[in-house]
């Protein structure tokens, strides 16, 4: 009998399963246990939503916050609120036994009153987005998908990479996440990602991940790609329209919803990378 | 004071008394300080570049105006980017001060600034419409300004008796028309709050992005409010005596405050359109120079636009030189205690 209990134990840890009750220390730096596998989890992070569905865990999920729009599946579950007016009347109401957050959201404190376990899973860096898949996939008891899926990711960033790497020139691109304007330092999960696919990013690692730039310093610059403005509205920016991007029409606003995927720090990031590959190096992918 | 001083002077501390005698040697100071301000402006930044170069650039800046040329790299800097942003921020400072000036006048209260009718919150709903609902970048302003104007419509509307606007009714409905404004705006930032941030920059101030096409855009409305309140500064003067005298003294009262409210809010919502909410300057620069040159409204409305626009242009340059980043927030930071050093040191202002 003993043997036998040894046995599942062993196969079961082969095949990456879980044991529960499971404690671990969330990205609030809070200790959280584990009764059982979640069964019934809310994502209120878009994230967190796409990695869940991508680790075979979508079927778990009994609500999403409102940007949660991928893959499919999710955009039917009823919707929670955001990171700023999260309904948690609607949260408790779907009686979860869990609740993925961001780090920034108020939600935590009145959902544990109300009895519910809440985890902060919220990736941030290149890196986080894959230790942060290994760490969704031993909540939710799928490791060995999570680890899959991270081998995968891995696999193909490296497919685009090894094309990039060696390309002979490496043109330099500003990447604007909002036209206040607001754009990409390199270590950020974006930066990384822009870096990988072949550019030079304008902003140096000392403004910081998410810096609001000095229109003049972009001029300055004269970056070969702007990323994220069309040619029109760049062109129409006082003192823009000389800027060797917009002259050699390299003003691009991102095709599609690229911007969106780019911006999120879960497993469609490769697509992104091979998708922004194609446009700084198109050469590279005939 | 000269012939048209009122006679009831020694009766009215109040009374604006001009000391006429240093208007000309402190007026030459408020130029070179406007000067040095638009040196500095377009000289500094993310890029410094050399008093001789930028000169150079200025002459072909405008060089180019005639002859077609195409500026090159620093060039471009100067003429296209930071100049415009220097000559916004002395218009929008001017502006803000002027109005804030004629205000405190109007209302004969120290506190009133030129958002006091609900233009500020105005604006601020109607960027924040553009930017959730996705409009046009270049329609933001235009929202922005036409709500501005709608909400100063509303405030004087609500605050009218007969054919009367009594100061404390006036203060009042824009307060309450600036309160019912900031909830809609808040409401619509939670809905877009992945916007959150764009929003928040907006209603923070800055003068980014201004280009010569926002600077030409912005000028009629600061020359035609200012123009007005320069003219009617000699009746703000009489005002201070009180409604009652200055009706005896000939001034129409109710007229002249609808005025100078229009005209002030025509101002500030064309520069608040474009160049978002910039706090302080417009209540404390004109507290400044009454409490250097007087109170005559005469000297204090010029005056007032020659330090609002430079220290608006100094206030810009430190902005975008330092982690501030946003030149509402440097105002709103040095001014707040500014003014709170001011109270303290005259009892009352």
């Amino acid at each position: 009998m003993k043997s036998i209990l040894t046995l599942t134990f062993a196969l079961a840890s082969l095949a990456g399963a879980t044991t529960y009750p499971l404690t671990l220390t969330d990205d609030l730096g809070r200790k959280v246990t584990l009764k059982a596998e979640p069964q019934r989890i809310v994502s209120m992070l878009p994230s967190d939503s796409e990695t869940l569905c991508a680790i075979g865990a979508c079927d778990k999920l009994v609500g999403v916050d409102d940007y949660s729009d991928y893959p499919q599946q999710v955009t039917k579950l009823p919707k929670m609120g955001g990171l700023y007016d999260p309904k948690i009347e609607s949260i408790v109401g779907q009686r979860p036994d869990l609740v993925l957050v961001s780090k920034y959201g108020k939600i935590v404190e009145s959902l544990a009153q109300a009895g519910i376990t809440v985890i902060a899973v919220n990736p941030e860096t290149y890196e986080e987005v894959f230790s942060k898949t290994l760490v969704l996939g031993k909540i939710v008891n799928r490791e060995a998908q999570a680890k899959n899926l991270v081998t995968g990711m891995r696999r193909d960033i490296a497919k685009v990479e090894i094309l990039t790497k060696n390309a002979v020139k490496k043109p330099t691109a500003y990447y604007e996440v909002d036209p206040t304007p607001y754009s990409i330092g390199p270590n950020s999960f974006m930066g990384v990602l822009l870096t990988k696919a072949g550019a030079r990013n304008i902003i140096p690692a000392s403004m910081g991940d998410f810096p609001k730039v000095d229109p003049e310093f972009i001029v300055k610059a004269n970056p070969q790609f702007i990323l994220g403005v069309d040619a029109k509205t760049a062109a129409a920016r006082p003192g823009w329209s000389s800027l060797t991007a917009i002259k050699a029409g390299k003003a691009i606003e991102l095709p599609g919803n690229l911007g969106n995927i780019f911006s999120r720090p879960g497993p469609r990031m490769p697509l992104a990378l091979a998708q922004m590959a194609k446009i700084i190096h198109p050469e590279l992918f005939r | 004071m000269r012939s048209d001083a009122p006679q009831s002077e020694a009766l009215t501390p109040a009374a604006p008394v001009a000391k006429s005698r240093w208007v000309w040697p402190r007026t030459f100071l408020l130029l070179l300080l406007l000067l040095s301000a638009i040196v500095f402006g377009t000289g500094l930044g993310s890029v410094n570049i050399a008093p001789g170069e930028v000169l150079g650039a200025l002459w072909r800046g405008l060089a180019s105006q005639f002859t077609g040329a195409e500026l090159i790299s620093n060039d471009v800097i100067v003429w296209q980017i930071r100049l415009p942003r220097v000559v916004m921020g002395v218009l929008v400072g001017a502006s803000l001060s002027v109005c804030g000036g004629a205000f405190q006048g109007v209302f004969r209260n120290p506190l009133a600034d030129p958002y006091l009718l609900g233009v500020a919150s105005g604006s601020a709903l109607g960027a924040t419409l553009a930017i959730v609902l996705d409009w046009p970048r270049a329609l933001i302003p235009v929202s922005a300004l036409v709500l501005a104007l709608l909400s100063v419509a509303v405030t004087l509307s609500l605050a009218r008796e007969g054919r009367r606007f009594p100061p404390t009714r006036l203060i009042l409905a824009g307060v309450v028309v600036g309160s019912v404004l900031s909830a809609a705006t808040t409401a619509l930032i939670l809905r877009g709050e992945d916007r959150a941030r764009q929003v928040l920059a907006y209603t923070l101030g800055d003068l980014g992005f201004s280009g010569w096409r926002d600077v030409l855009t912005v000028l009629p409305y600061a020359a035609l409010g200012c123009g007005v309140l320069l003219l009617l500064a000699r009746a703000l003067d009489t005002l201070q005596l009180g409604d009652l005298t200055a009706r005896s003294l000939g001034v129409p009262v109710e007229r002249l405050r609808l005025i100078v409210v229009i005209a002030a809010s025509v101002a500030t919502a064309g520069a608040v359109a474009y160049v978002g909410i910039i706090g302080f300057i417009g209540l404390i620069v004109p507290h400044m120079v009454r409490l250097a040159f007087g109170a005559s409204h005469r000297i204090l409305l010029p005056l007032s636009a020659l330090l609002g626009g430079a220290l608006l242009v100094y206030a810009d340059l430190l902005a975008r030189t330092s982690p501030l980043s946003q030149v509402g927030i440097v105002t709103t930071l040095l001014g707040g205690p500014f003014f709170l050093w001011l109270l303290r040191r005259e009892k009352e202002i």
